[in-house]
């Protein structure tokens, strides 16, 4: 995964932060979807600004957790959200 | 569904229902809502902005608008157009009888789904609890919307008289590029002196909830959650959404549970003065509610599929919560299927 990638909403997504992690709805079959990862992504990361290595860095800080590791599970939620079809990368270069 | 996140509490409802107005250009005789003539105190245009600037600000996703009769509202299109602007996404209920092709090119957008009602696949079982002439005029509006390509739903209230015709419903929707959409009839409103003439027999429900099963295309809005059986079970709900995924702004501008239980004990803030978030997350009817355990009903073998099932149809039958839904396919109704008229 590419560190300078943002991620965005697909069209008809939205999402909002919740106690459990994120919450998304999908207008197009009116379906939700459950995101359990607590505070690790707030929603207005996919506002497409913030670049995936920012995040990482961000977490690194906060959490005091290896950086490895968090980068291995930003990536394993985006790649999942994003199979959903729920969002997808950008390059913002 | 995750049960177990929305057990612990969502920050704001997935959908509000709003019925806009009480008023009603048809006499349906099983209305929830006794709509009919406009009432006092239903909220201006000017209140019904600041209503969804805080319904949007809490994030609500969507916005299931019903009435009365939405189209009526001279300002609604407008609230429409304020909503989307907002972000949220609207399902506008409606009896069609007023949409025409200016009003559909102008709902012809993205974040809004149509449910145009129809209680029969003719216009005489149509017509013979939604008044003369109606099921003309919804055939016409359904016409326009189609035209819009626009996503529409066939929302028929299960009742003995549109019972036998689901199928026919079926083909009928899908002639208009429509799904079926079937909602559960609950005795509110006129549906209170409706209810002994048109709520289905146990035997028709059984067989209901089998039609179900095998119409896995045709949707309910989940309000016979409590009757699906294992073939629908990854749709839906499986327990009451009220209180934890959605909750009801009246005409006037109260908040309540649900739609079936604008009851004044129910009544749990008043928009626009109240603040939505506050009212949400703080008042006691909906934490009260929240709590709502149907004891009785938790050795049964389909707990885990309907929770109890309606508290709403308990309430107006029992004339309390916590008990039961009266039309439990285990307690209340032990006779074998028959698949009559529905195939």
């Amino acid at each position: 995964m590419d560190s300078s990638q943002v991620y965005v909403l697909n069209s008809g997504v939205q999402v909002r932060r919740e106690n459990f992690g994120l919450l998304f709805y999908n207008y197009h079959g009116l379906r939700l979807y459950f995101v359990p990862i607590g505070d690790l992504i707030d929603s207005d990361f996919f506002d497409g600004i913030q670049t995936v290595g920012s995040l990482v860095e961000v977490l690194h800080s906060r959490k005091n957790q290896p950086k490895q590791w968090i980068r291995a599970r930003i990536e394993q939620i985006l790649q999942l959200i994003t199979e959903k079809g729920l969002i997808h990368g950008e390059s913002i270069c | 569904m995750g049960n177990r996140f929305v057990e612990r509490g969502l920050s704001a409802p997935v959908n509000v229902t709003w019925e806009v107005s009480y008023a009603c250009n048809l006499s349906c005789t099983h209305c929830l809502s006794d709509s009919g003539p406009k009432r006092q105190g239903e909220l201006s245009t000017a209140e019904c902005f600041q209503a969804i600037d805080q319904l949007a600000a809490a994030k609500v996703f969507q916005l299931n608008i019903g009435g009365g009769e939405p189209f009526l509202r001279p300002d609604f299109l407008d609230l429409m157009d304020y909503a989307h602007q907002k972000g949220v996404v609207t399902c506008i209920s409606t009896n069609g009888t007023l949409i025409d092709d200016d009003t559909a090119r102008r709902l012809a957008k993205e974040m809004v789904y149509i449910q145009v009602s129809l209680d029969g696949a003719t216009a005489a079982s149509n017509d013979a609890i939604r008044g003369k002439g109606s099921f003309e005029k919804v055939i016409s509006a359904l016409d326009c919307l189609r035209k819009q390509h626009i996503e529409v739903s066939v929302n028929t209230v299960l009742t003995r008289k549109s019972y036998p015709e689901l199928d026919d419903l079926v083909v009928l929707a899908a002639a208009y590029g429509a799904k079926l959409r079937v909602s559960r009839f609950r005795p509110a409103g006129r549906g209170k002196d409706a209810w002994n003439e048109l709520n289905i027999t146990g035997e028709q429900m059984i067989a209901f909830s089998d039609w179900l099963g095998r119409h896995l295309a045709v949707s309910t809005g989940d309000s016979f959650f409590s009757l699906s059986s294992e073939d629908r079970r990854s749709l839906g709900l499986n327990m009451c959404g009220a209180c934890k995924l959605t909750c009801c702004l009246s005409p006037q501008g109260d908040i309540f549970p649900c739609a079936f239980l604008q009851e004044p004990e129910f009544r749990a803030g008043k928009l626009p003065e109240d603040r939505f978030t506050e009212i949400w997350s703080h008042s006691p009817v909906f934490a009260s509610f929240r709590q709502l355990e149907i004891k009785s009903c938790e050795s049964c073998h389909r707990f885990d599929m309907c929770h109890g099932g309606c508290p709403a149809i308990a309430y107006h039958m029992k004339n309390r919560l916590g008990v039961p839904d009266p039309e439990c396919l285990v307690n209340c109704v032990t006779v074998r299927p028959q698949r009559v008229g529905v195939n």
